[in-house]
Protein backbone atom coordinates (compact mmCIF):
# COMPACT_ATOMS: atom_id res chain seq x y z
CA UNK A 1 0.00 0.00 0.00
CA UNK A 2 2.63 2.27 0.66
CA UNK A 3 4.69 1.26 -2.14
CA UNK A 4 1.59 2.05 -4.29
CA UNK A 5 1.42 5.26 -2.70
CA UNK A 6 4.93 6.22 -3.47
CA UNK A 7 4.80 5.31 -6.96
CA UNK A 8 1.62 7.43 -7.42
CA UNK A 9 3.09 10.65 -5.40
CA UNK A 10 6.20 9.74 -7.47
CA UNK A 11 4.13 9.88 -10.79
CA UNK A 12 2.04 12.84 -10.02
CA UNK A 13 5.01 14.79 -9.00
CA UNK A 14 6.63 14.06 -12.69
CA UNK A 15 3.12 15.64 -14.14
CA UNK A 16 3.36 18.36 -11.71
CA UNK A 17 6.59 18.65 -13.63
CA UNK A 18 5.89 18.44 -17.19
CA UNK A 19 2.74 20.81 -16.33
CA UNK A 20 4.70 23.54 -15.08
CA UNK A 21 7.85 23.41 -17.67
CA UNK A 22 5.00 23.58 -20.14
CA UNK A 23 3.23 26.82 -18.83
CA UNK A 24 6.55 28.23 -18.49
CA UNK A 25 7.66 27.67 -22.18
CA UNK A 26 4.10 28.65 -23.59
CA UNK A 27 4.33 32.19 -20.93
CA UNK A 28 7.74 32.26 -22.73
CA UNK A 29 6.82 31.92 -26.88
CA UNK A 30 3.55 33.49 -26.23
CA UNK A 31 3.51 35.74 -23.53
CA UNK A 32 5.39 39.48 -24.14
CA UNK A 33 6.24 41.50 -22.19
CA UNK A 34 2.95 43.99 -23.27
CA UNK A 35 1.21 41.37 -21.02
CA UNK A 36 2.92 41.33 -17.94
CA UNK A 37 2.95 45.13 -18.31
CA UNK A 38 -1.05 44.92 -19.14
CA UNK A 39 -0.99 42.00 -16.25
CA UNK A 40 0.52 43.92 -13.70
CA UNK A 41 -0.81 47.02 -14.24
CA UNK A 42 -1.41 48.26 -10.78
CA UNK A 43 2.21 47.11 -9.46
CA UNK A 44 3.70 48.98 -12.24
CA UNK A 45 2.08 51.87 -11.41
CA UNK A 46 3.72 51.85 -8.12
CA UNK A 47 6.78 50.55 -9.66
CA UNK A 48 6.85 53.84 -12.30
CA UNK A 49 5.80 56.23 -9.81
CA UNK A 50 9.17 55.04 -7.88
CA UNK A 51 11.07 54.91 -10.67
CA UNK A 52 9.99 58.91 -12.03
CA UNK A 53 11.64 59.68 -8.97
CA UNK A 54 15.11 57.58 -8.73
CA UNK A 55 15.85 58.82 -12.61
CA UNK A 56 15.38 62.23 -10.66
CA UNK A 57 18.21 61.53 -8.22
CA UNK A 58 20.36 60.37 -11.18
CA UNK A 59 19.66 62.56 -13.87
CA UNK A 60 21.04 64.97 -10.99
CA UNK A 61 24.55 63.29 -11.17
CA UNK A 62 25.08 63.53 -14.94
CA UNK A 63 23.44 67.07 -15.44
CA UNK A 64 26.78 68.54 -16.80
CA UNK A 65 26.74 66.10 -19.96
CA UNK A 66 23.03 66.08 -20.76
CA UNK A 67 23.37 70.20 -20.86
CA UNK A 68 26.55 69.93 -22.89
CA UNK A 69 24.15 67.21 -24.82
CA UNK A 70 21.21 69.44 -25.23
CA UNK A 71 23.07 72.40 -26.28
CA UNK A 72 25.28 71.10 -29.38
CA UNK A 73 21.32 69.57 -30.13
CA UNK A 74 19.70 73.03 -30.13
CA UNK A 75 22.67 74.53 -31.91
CA UNK A 76 21.93 71.89 -35.02
CA UNK A 77 18.06 72.62 -34.81
CA UNK A 78 18.99 76.27 -34.84
CA UNK A 79 21.03 75.93 -37.68
CA UNK A 80 18.52 74.12 -39.52
CA UNK A 81 15.72 76.50 -38.73
CA UNK A 82 18.09 79.03 -39.93
CA UNK A 83 17.88 77.34 -43.42
CA UNK A 84 14.18 76.72 -43.04
CA UNK A 85 13.43 80.74 -42.67
CA UNK A 86 15.03 81.26 -46.00
CA UNK A 87 12.56 78.35 -47.64
CA UNK A 88 9.86 79.94 -45.94
CA UNK A 89 9.83 83.21 -47.90
CA UNK A 90 9.58 80.52 -51.02
CA UNK A 91 6.52 78.58 -48.87
CA UNK A 92 5.12 81.50 -48.50
CA UNK A 93 3.41 82.31 -51.82
CA UNK A 94 1.61 78.76 -51.83
CA UNK A 95 -1.56 78.93 -50.54
CA UNK A 96 -2.27 75.32 -49.49
CA UNK A 97 -2.08 74.66 -45.40
CA UNK A 98 1.13 71.97 -45.39
CA UNK A 99 0.18 69.82 -42.38
CA UNK A 100 3.62 68.05 -40.91
CA UNK A 101 3.91 64.50 -41.37
CA UNK A 102 5.30 63.99 -38.00
CA UNK A 103 4.81 65.69 -34.57
CA UNK A 104 6.90 65.09 -31.70
CA UNK A 105 5.99 64.60 -28.04
CA UNK A 106 8.82 65.47 -25.56
CA UNK A 107 9.27 62.60 -22.55
CA UNK A 108 12.12 61.79 -20.31
CA UNK A 109 13.26 58.53 -19.60
CA UNK A 110 12.68 57.10 -15.91
CA UNK A 111 13.20 53.21 -16.75
CA UNK A 112 15.98 51.69 -19.17
CA UNK A 113 17.90 48.52 -19.40
CA UNK A 114 20.62 47.74 -21.98
CA UNK A 115 21.99 44.60 -20.37
CA UNK A 116 19.41 41.71 -21.04
CA UNK A 117 18.74 40.55 -24.47
CA UNK A 118 14.56 42.30 -24.47
CA UNK A 119 15.91 45.21 -23.12
CA UNK A 120 12.84 48.05 -22.77
CA UNK A 121 12.16 51.63 -21.30
CA UNK A 122 9.36 53.79 -19.36
CA UNK A 123 8.93 56.75 -20.72
CA UNK A 124 7.02 59.67 -18.48
CA UNK A 125 4.42 60.49 -21.10
CA UNK A 126 1.36 58.27 -21.51
CA UNK A 127 -2.08 58.21 -22.66
CA UNK A 128 -2.98 61.47 -21.29
CA UNK A 129 -0.79 63.23 -23.42
CA UNK A 130 -1.70 61.34 -26.76
CA UNK A 131 0.65 58.51 -26.72
CA UNK A 132 -0.26 55.31 -28.56
CA UNK A 133 0.75 52.02 -29.16
CA UNK A 134 3.14 51.87 -32.02
CA UNK A 135 4.59 55.09 -32.23
CA UNK A 136 8.52 55.28 -32.59
CA UNK A 137 10.27 57.06 -30.10
CA UNK A 138 13.39 58.17 -31.27
CA UNK A 139 16.53 61.33 -29.83
CA UNK A 140 18.69 63.87 -32.47
CA UNK A 141 21.12 61.09 -32.21
CA UNK A 142 19.44 57.71 -33.51
CA UNK A 143 15.98 55.45 -33.14
CA UNK A 144 15.48 54.58 -29.38
CA UNK A 145 12.55 51.71 -30.23
CA UNK A 146 8.91 51.66 -30.50
CA UNK A 147 6.04 52.20 -28.08
CA UNK A 148 4.25 49.07 -26.96
CA UNK A 149 2.01 49.41 -24.11
CA UNK A 150 0.71 53.03 -22.42
CA UNK A 151 -0.83 53.75 -19.26
CA UNK A 152 -2.41 56.88 -18.18
CA UNK A 153 0.72 58.93 -17.29
CA UNK A 154 3.50 56.46 -18.94
CA UNK A 155 4.42 54.30 -21.72
CA UNK A 156 6.27 51.20 -21.83
CA UNK A 157 8.78 51.01 -25.04
CA UNK A 158 10.66 48.32 -27.03
CA UNK A 159 14.10 49.38 -27.08
CA UNK A 160 15.88 48.95 -30.20
CA UNK A 161 18.05 47.18 -28.08
CA UNK A 162 15.91 44.49 -28.04
CA UNK A 163 16.96 40.69 -29.93
CA UNK A 164 13.12 40.90 -31.65
CA UNK A 165 13.26 44.51 -32.58
CA UNK A 166 14.60 45.78 -36.44
CA UNK A 167 14.53 49.11 -37.50
CA UNK A 168 14.85 50.26 -41.50
CA UNK A 169 17.73 51.94 -42.29
CA UNK A 170 19.57 53.09 -45.19
CA UNK A 171 23.23 53.71 -46.32
CA UNK A 172 23.62 57.57 -46.51
CA UNK A 173 25.94 57.61 -49.26
CA UNK A 174 24.00 55.41 -51.53
CA UNK A 175 20.77 55.22 -50.00
CA UNK A 176 20.53 51.57 -50.15
CA UNK A 177 18.02 50.04 -47.05
CA UNK A 178 17.52 46.88 -44.86
CA UNK A 179 16.95 45.77 -41.96
CA UNK A 180 19.12 46.99 -38.60
CA UNK A 181 18.94 44.69 -35.65
CA UNK A 182 21.25 44.65 -32.21
CA UNK A 183 22.86 41.55 -31.70
CA UNK A 184 22.49 41.24 -28.08
CA UNK A 185 26.50 42.06 -27.42
CA UNK A 186 27.78 45.16 -27.20
CA UNK A 187 24.69 48.28 -26.36
CA UNK A 188 27.06 50.84 -28.75
CA UNK A 189 26.55 48.56 -32.35
CA UNK A 190 23.99 47.14 -34.25
CA UNK A 191 24.00 45.23 -37.64
CA UNK A 192 22.76 46.84 -40.98
CA UNK A 193 21.95 43.61 -43.15
CA UNK A 194 21.21 43.26 -46.25
CA UNK A 195 23.13 45.74 -48.15
CA UNK A 196 23.51 44.48 -52.04
CA UNK A 197 27.53 43.62 -52.70
CA UNK A 198 27.53 46.29 -55.49
CA UNK A 199 27.27 48.99 -52.94
CA UNK A 200 30.29 50.74 -51.84
CA UNK A 201 30.89 51.27 -48.19
CA UNK A 202 33.38 52.69 -46.23
CA UNK A 203 34.11 52.97 -42.44
CA UNK A 204 33.16 56.08 -41.10
CA UNK A 205 29.87 56.55 -43.52
CA UNK A 206 26.49 57.61 -41.87
CA UNK A 207 23.64 55.09 -41.49
CA UNK A 208 20.38 56.64 -41.53
CA UNK A 209 16.80 55.67 -40.60
CA UNK A 210 15.08 54.86 -44.06
CA UNK A 211 11.65 56.38 -43.35
CA UNK A 212 9.79 53.66 -44.88
CA UNK A 213 7.88 52.34 -42.09
CA UNK A 214 5.54 54.86 -40.75
CA UNK A 215 6.85 54.97 -37.35
CA UNK A 216 10.53 57.08 -37.81
CA UNK A 217 10.88 59.85 -39.68
CA UNK A 218 13.42 59.71 -42.58
CA UNK A 219 16.91 60.46 -42.41
CA UNK A 220 17.95 60.50 -38.51
CA UNK A 221 21.39 60.04 -38.26
CA UNK A 222 21.90 56.21 -36.54
CA UNK A 223 25.36 55.82 -36.52
CA UNK A 224 28.30 54.81 -38.74
CA UNK A 225 29.88 51.96 -40.08
CA UNK A 226 32.38 50.45 -38.79
CA UNK A 227 33.18 47.64 -40.38
CA UNK A 228 31.23 45.30 -43.22
CA UNK A 229 31.22 41.88 -44.44
CA UNK A 230 29.64 39.41 -47.50
CA UNK A 231 26.55 37.69 -45.81
CA UNK A 232 26.49 34.26 -47.70
CA UNK A 233 27.70 35.74 -51.00
CA UNK A 234 24.39 37.98 -52.11
CA UNK A 235 24.97 40.32 -49.71
CA UNK A 236 27.10 42.70 -47.33
CA UNK A 237 26.33 43.15 -43.80
CA UNK A 238 27.59 46.29 -42.12
CA UNK A 239 28.13 46.97 -38.40
CA UNK A 240 27.40 50.19 -37.14
CA UNK A 241 28.46 52.29 -34.34
CA UNK A 242 25.15 53.66 -32.64
CA UNK A 243 25.85 57.53 -32.41
CA UNK A 244 22.97 56.78 -29.51
CA UNK A 245 24.62 56.18 -25.74
CA UNK A 246 22.00 53.72 -24.67
CA UNK A 247 23.21 53.88 -21.19
CA UNK A 248 22.85 57.16 -20.69
CA UNK A 249 19.39 58.22 -21.98
CA UNK A 250 17.31 60.71 -20.56
CA UNK A 251 15.46 62.97 -22.82
CA UNK A 252 13.64 61.51 -25.86
CA UNK A 253 11.24 62.24 -28.41
CA UNK A 254 7.88 60.42 -29.23
CA UNK A 255 7.28 60.16 -32.80
CA UNK A 256 3.46 60.25 -34.10
CA UNK A 257 3.10 60.24 -37.90
CA UNK A 258 0.34 62.14 -38.99
CA UNK A 259 -0.20 59.88 -42.48
CA UNK A 260 0.12 56.64 -40.71
CA UNK A 261 -3.26 56.11 -40.32
CA UNK A 262 -3.78 56.77 -44.12
CA UNK A 263 -0.57 54.63 -45.20
CA UNK A 264 -2.25 51.51 -43.28
CA UNK A 265 -5.75 51.83 -44.77
CA UNK A 266 -4.12 52.17 -48.30
CA UNK A 267 -2.29 49.31 -47.02
CA UNK A 268 -5.20 47.12 -46.28
CA UNK A 269 -7.28 48.14 -49.13
CA UNK A 270 -4.74 46.65 -51.38
CA UNK A 271 -4.27 43.57 -49.55
CA UNK B 1 12.25 27.34 6.95
CA UNK B 2 9.63 26.92 10.00
CA UNK B 3 11.42 29.83 11.74
CA UNK B 4 10.56 33.39 11.46
CA UNK B 5 14.34 34.13 10.64
CA UNK B 6 14.75 31.73 7.84
CA UNK B 7 11.63 32.85 6.68
CA UNK B 8 12.59 36.52 7.09
CA UNK B 9 15.62 35.64 5.16
CA UNK B 10 14.71 33.64 2.31
CA UNK B 11 11.98 36.69 1.74
CA UNK B 12 15.11 38.88 2.20
CA UNK B 13 17.07 37.66 -0.74
CA UNK B 14 14.01 37.20 -2.58
CA UNK B 15 14.00 41.23 -2.40
CA UNK B 16 17.23 41.05 -3.06
CA UNK B 17 17.18 39.32 -6.61
CA UNK B 18 14.68 41.77 -7.65
CA UNK B 19 16.65 44.96 -6.38
CA UNK B 20 19.47 42.97 -8.71
CA UNK B 21 17.23 42.25 -11.55
CA UNK B 22 16.49 45.91 -11.89
CA UNK B 23 19.36 47.49 -10.57
CA UNK B 24 22.47 45.55 -11.14
CA UNK B 25 23.81 45.60 -14.80
CA UNK B 26 27.12 44.14 -14.97
CA UNK B 27 27.23 43.75 -19.05
CA UNK B 28 25.30 41.29 -21.76
CA UNK B 29 27.60 38.04 -20.13
CA UNK B 30 26.63 37.81 -16.74
CA UNK B 31 23.14 37.61 -14.80
CA UNK B 32 23.16 37.54 -11.31
CA UNK B 33 20.41 34.75 -9.78
CA UNK B 34 19.83 33.58 -6.20
CA UNK B 35 16.71 31.47 -6.80
CA UNK B 36 19.08 28.38 -6.65
CA UNK B 37 20.28 29.68 -2.88
CA UNK B 38 16.63 29.96 -2.70
CA UNK B 39 15.32 26.40 -4.09
CA UNK B 40 18.13 25.23 -1.90
CA UNK B 41 16.29 27.10 1.49
CA UNK B 42 13.19 25.18 0.93
CA UNK B 43 13.25 22.26 3.42
CA UNK B 44 14.09 19.12 2.68
CA UNK B 45 11.17 17.36 4.12
CA UNK B 46 8.80 19.67 1.83
CA UNK B 47 6.75 17.15 -0.67
CA UNK B 48 8.29 17.05 -4.17
CA UNK B 49 5.11 19.05 -5.28
CA UNK B 50 5.38 21.81 -3.35
CA UNK B 51 9.15 22.42 -4.01
CA UNK B 52 7.98 22.53 -7.79
CA UNK B 53 5.13 24.79 -7.25
CA UNK B 54 7.28 26.87 -4.55
CA UNK B 55 10.14 26.66 -7.09
CA UNK B 56 7.12 27.47 -9.92
CA UNK B 57 6.26 30.36 -8.07
CA UNK B 58 9.29 32.00 -7.21
CA UNK B 59 10.54 32.12 -10.88
CA UNK B 60 7.20 33.50 -12.08
CA UNK B 61 7.46 36.22 -9.35
CA UNK B 62 10.64 37.17 -10.05
CA UNK B 63 9.95 37.38 -14.28
CA UNK B 64 6.85 39.40 -13.42
CA UNK B 65 8.21 41.98 -11.23
CA UNK B 66 11.50 42.66 -12.79
CA UNK B 67 13.33 43.23 -16.36
CA UNK B 68 12.77 39.37 -18.60
CA UNK B 69 10.51 37.38 -20.03
CA UNK B 70 7.77 35.81 -18.20
CA UNK B 71 8.14 32.20 -17.99
CA UNK B 72 12.02 32.36 -18.39
CA UNK B 73 12.46 32.16 -14.50
CA UNK B 74 9.89 29.86 -13.62
CA UNK B 75 10.64 27.60 -16.46
CA UNK B 76 14.79 27.18 -15.12
CA UNK B 77 13.67 27.45 -11.56
CA UNK B 78 11.49 24.14 -11.78
CA UNK B 79 14.12 22.61 -13.61
CA UNK B 80 16.53 23.24 -10.81
CA UNK B 81 14.16 22.30 -8.17
CA UNK B 82 12.78 18.79 -9.59
CA UNK B 83 16.57 17.02 -8.81
CA UNK B 84 17.44 19.06 -5.94
CA UNK B 85 16.85 15.89 -3.89
CA UNK B 86 18.91 13.32 -6.02
CA UNK B 87 21.85 15.87 -5.63
CA UNK B 88 21.60 16.36 -1.69
CA UNK B 89 21.31 12.37 -1.52
CA UNK B 90 24.78 11.78 -3.39
CA UNK B 91 26.47 14.91 -2.84
CA UNK B 92 26.03 15.82 0.35
CA UNK B 93 23.97 12.99 2.53
CA UNK B 94 25.62 10.13 0.94
CA UNK B 95 25.39 8.04 3.84
CA UNK B 96 22.07 9.37 4.72
CA UNK B 97 23.20 9.85 8.47
CA UNK B 98 22.02 13.88 8.43
CA UNK B 99 18.35 14.35 8.91
CA UNK B 100 18.62 18.02 8.22
CA UNK B 101 15.45 20.27 7.03
CA UNK B 102 17.35 22.60 5.61
CA UNK B 103 21.53 21.69 4.50
CA UNK B 104 23.41 24.47 5.69
CA UNK B 105 26.94 25.16 5.13
CA UNK B 106 28.12 24.98 8.36
CA UNK B 107 26.74 21.53 9.44
CA UNK B 108 27.77 19.90 6.18
CA UNK B 109 31.34 21.17 4.91
CA UNK B 110 32.04 24.25 2.74
CA UNK B 111 33.08 21.74 -0.05
CA UNK B 112 29.96 19.70 -0.13
CA UNK B 113 27.74 22.75 0.36
CA UNK B 114 30.20 24.31 -2.75
CA UNK B 115 29.71 21.47 -4.92
CA UNK B 116 25.52 20.92 -4.02
CA UNK B 117 24.51 25.36 -4.67
CA UNK B 118 27.31 25.19 -7.89
CA UNK B 119 25.24 22.10 -9.28
CA UNK B 120 22.15 23.73 -8.80
CA UNK B 121 23.00 26.53 -9.88
CA UNK B 122 24.71 25.65 -13.16
CA UNK B 123 21.10 23.64 -14.20
CA UNK B 124 19.52 27.08 -13.58
CA UNK B 125 21.86 29.06 -15.40
CA UNK B 126 22.25 26.44 -18.26
CA UNK B 127 18.28 26.35 -18.81
CA UNK B 128 17.97 30.13 -18.24
CA UNK B 129 20.22 31.16 -20.87
CA UNK B 130 19.59 28.73 -23.57
CA UNK B 131 16.07 29.79 -23.32
CA UNK B 132 16.59 33.04 -23.52
CA UNK B 133 19.38 33.42 -26.39
CA UNK B 134 18.69 30.00 -28.05
CA UNK B 135 18.07 30.44 -31.94
CA UNK B 136 19.53 33.89 -32.08
CA UNK B 137 22.83 33.95 -30.27
CA UNK B 138 25.87 32.00 -31.08
CA UNK B 139 26.90 28.76 -29.27
CA UNK B 140 30.12 30.71 -28.00
CA UNK B 141 28.17 33.63 -26.52
CA UNK B 142 25.87 31.21 -24.98
CA UNK B 143 28.62 29.12 -23.39
CA UNK B 144 30.70 32.09 -22.28
CA UNK B 145 27.49 33.89 -20.55
CA UNK B 146 26.49 30.64 -18.65
CA UNK B 147 30.20 30.13 -17.25
CA UNK B 148 30.65 33.53 -16.45
CA UNK B 149 26.43 33.36 -14.76
CA UNK B 150 27.60 30.39 -13.04
CA UNK B 151 30.62 32.24 -11.50
CA UNK B 152 29.24 35.07 -10.38
CA UNK B 153 26.27 33.46 -9.17
CA UNK B 154 27.57 30.90 -7.31
CA UNK B 155 30.19 33.06 -5.55
CA UNK B 156 27.33 35.33 -4.54
CA UNK B 157 25.03 32.32 -3.06
CA UNK B 158 27.57 31.27 -1.52
CA UNK B 159 28.26 35.04 -0.22
CA UNK B 160 24.95 34.81 1.05
CA UNK B 161 24.49 31.59 2.82
CA UNK B 162 27.15 32.71 5.15
CA UNK B 163 24.49 33.99 7.67
CA UNK B 164 22.97 30.72 7.57
CA UNK B 165 26.29 28.80 8.74
CA UNK B 166 24.74 26.70 11.33
CA UNK B 167 21.39 26.05 13.47
CA UNK B 168 23.44 27.16 16.86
Amino acid sequence: MKNRYGLLSSLTAIALFIVLETVAIVMVVNGSVVQRYKVLGAVRSVESWFWARTSKISYYFNYKTENERLAAENLQLRQQLAGYAAAQAELDSVVRIIEPDYTFIGATVIRNSVDKQHNYLILDRGEKEGVEPGMGVITARGVIGIVSAVSRHYSYVISLLNTEQSVSAKHAGSGAFGPMTWQGRDPGRALLAEIPVHVQVAPGDTVLSSGFSTIYPPDIPIGSVEDTHISQGSSQELTVVLFEDFRSLHNVYIVRNNRGTEIQELYEKAR
Amino acid sequence: MKRPADIFYFVLLFLLQLVISDYVHLGPWICLNLIPLLILLIPLSYRPHAVLLIAFGLGLGLDLLSDGVPGLNAFAAVLAAAPRKFFYRTMVNADRQDKTEVPLMGEVGLVKYLKYLAVLTAIYLVAYVLVDCISFRPAGFIALKVIASWLASTALCLLLALPLQSRN
